[in-house]
């Protein structure tokens, strides 16, 4: 992984499937974004998070299904906590908070995908600007 | 450089420094182990491994169940009638395992090996010190720094186990304040390095301490306290050893406590109906410091009644587990031992000095089927000092 890079994980199932119609559609989004499939948000740790900065990363954003759609019940939910437990680790490294976010999409959404992954990488470059 | 961290010591120099081949096979080591009692999978001792090494079966050591679940208390070195150092010898042989890219299993998911590589890095900027609250006072001119460890860290990570982390660092300060002290806080303070080096990373250690060294020196403060066991052990011993001179005091909170206690110059209420405690000795405060005294004379200081455990001061049990790495169900088991012996005193509440000692357990409480077995108060002796210091 290179410095800078931009680490999107998503779970199997909506979120990939978003992913896949943004590819099928030739979208485009920043170089510097790596999708990662998981099988569910849920098997994200906050060791896991922690890594990904550990090695360079600008940026960890994560996608997942809406609320209540999980396809595993609790993996989203899950990651919920993690997120917001990794967060507040990352606060006290120093690490701003938006640097960190989960988000979903439903099943197909490839354009909702392309412009969140594209508007979390601009903000991102904002930050370190220092806008 | 000197001593193990220079990373340049053979297998046989390390096997020889800690008089490995002394061993009279006398199962003393074996016969204390908490690993030893209760690992079910293979019979693993001390003394087996330490026969291994003398005999030269260097290529079975790495490979030996008990290298890497080994908590590092000290239990076998401290009775050890030969003078061999179990302990250190594990301490020391990790680190040329490192170098094969051998480590223990993480627990937690290595978070909280992660952050601490992560404060190596020398631009960090964190925001640590959020803790420190209205009431409390900190100083930048101060000749005592009060190390805070990474209870801020862990307030987070174990939130959920009730851990007392930030109460334990604002209550060092509330203590050192009653004594006339504002202490400096570091805003930029590295994890110690303590697990690294037991566990062989030499590597992240010497950064953290070299950066941590590095503030202590530009602070130019005459003393550290910490509240930490681990912190204080780290700081007083290995970092003159492997890294440089600071040339401060370093002390554990309960021994400042004890001294002030002396010296007339702190006062606690104790007019609370007595209740019955037992203390639990952390590893690296007693076997390692031989502060066994202390937090005695602190919690009688408090109008405490105290018992004693079964297994107590150099003969106490670990907490079961240590630097947060190979943690599983024989830790437990060690865990579930130790608060069956404080259950047995029948005291109304177990009191730790470490932080570390207080989540191992909490975590093991968890398990509502122990209830009856376990179940009993734990709390911080810095908290419940702090909490009866006379107005
Ligand atoms: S206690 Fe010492 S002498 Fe006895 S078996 Fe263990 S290492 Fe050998
Ligand atoms: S240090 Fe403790 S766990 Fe390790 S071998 Fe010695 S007695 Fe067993």
């Amino acid at each position: 992984m290179e410095t800078g890079s931009i680490i999107v994980f998503t779970c199997n199932w909506d979120a990939y499937s978003g992913l896949e119609t943004a590819g099928a559609k030739r979208h485009s989004y920043q170089p510097e974004i790596i999708p990662i499939k998981l099988m569910c948000l849920g098997r994200i740790s906050t060791g896991i998070i922690l890594k990904v900065f550990e090695r360079g990363a600008d940026g960890v954003f994560l996608i997942g299904c809406p609320k209540d759609e999980c396809k595993y019940y609790f993996g989203n939910k899950h990651a919920k906590t993690i997120v917001a437990e990794a967060q507040e680790l990352l606060t006290l490294l120093g690490y701003s908070s938006g640097r960190l976010k989960m988000d979903s999409i439903a099943a197909g959404e490839g354009d909702k995908f392309t412009e969140k992954v594209r508007d979390f990488a601009e903000g991102l470059s904002k930050i370190s600007e220092g806008v | 450089m000197t001593g193990i961290q220079s990373n340049m010591k053979t297998m046989r120099e390390i096997i020889n420094q800690n008089r490995v081949t002394l061993c009279l096979t006398c199962g003393k080591c074996s016969s204390v182990c908490p690993i030893t009692r209760w690992e079910n999978r293979e019979y693993i001792s001390p003394r087996l491994l330490v026969e291994k090494a003398a005999s030269g079966e260097d290529d079975q050591i790495f490979n030996d169940l008990l290298f890497w679940s080994c908590i590092t208390c000290g239990q076998c070195t401290e009775l050890c009638p030969s003078d061999v150092d179990f302990c250190g010898f594990i301490r020391d042989m990790r680190v040329l395992a490192r170098k094969e890219n051998l480590t223990g299993a993480c627990t937690h998911g290595d978070a909280i090996q992660t952050w601490a590589r992560i404060m190596t890095d020398p631009e960090l900027k964190q925001n640590r010190i959020g803790w420190v609250n209205d009431d409390l006072k900190i100083s930048d001119k101060s000749d005592t720094i009060y190390f805070t460890g990474c209870l801020p860290y862990y307030d987070i990570m174990f939130r959920d186990l009730g851990s007392e982390s930030i109460k334990v660092a604002q209550s060092a300060i509330k203590i050192l304040n009653k004594t006339g002290i504002e202490p400096y806080v570091m805003k930029n303070e590295r994890c110690c390095g303590h697990d690294q080096i037991w566990e062989g990373d030499v590597k992240t250690f010497k950064a953290l301490a070299e950066l941590n060294i590095d503030q202590f020196k530009s602070i130019g403060a005459k003393r550290i306290i910490t509240t930490c066991p681990e912190c204080a052990y780290t700081i007083k011993y290995d970092y003159p050893k492997s890294v440089g001179e600071y040339g401060m005091e370093v002390m554990h909170i309960t021994e400042y406590m004890a001294e002030q206690v002396s010296k007339g110059k702190i006062d606690f209420v104790n007019d609370q109906e007595k209740q019955t405690v037992t203390y639990h000795d952390p590893c690296r405060l007693g076997r390692s410091m031989g502060v066994y005294d202390a937090p005695r004379k602190v919690l009688r200081e408090l109008g405490y009644h105290t018992v004693e455990m079964k297994k107590n001061r150099s003969a106490g049990l670990c907490c079961g587990t240590s630097c947060w790495t190979s943690c599983g169900k024989t830790n437990k088991k060690i865990q579930t031992e130790r608060l069956g012996q404080a259950k047995e005193t029948e005291a109304e509440m177990l009191v730790t000095a470490c932080i570390k000692c207080q989540v191992h357990f909490k975590c093991a409480q968890k398990d509502k089927m122990l209830e009856n077995e376990i179940g009993i108060q734990i709390h911080d002796l810095t908290i419940l000092a702090a909490e009866r210091l006379k107005s």
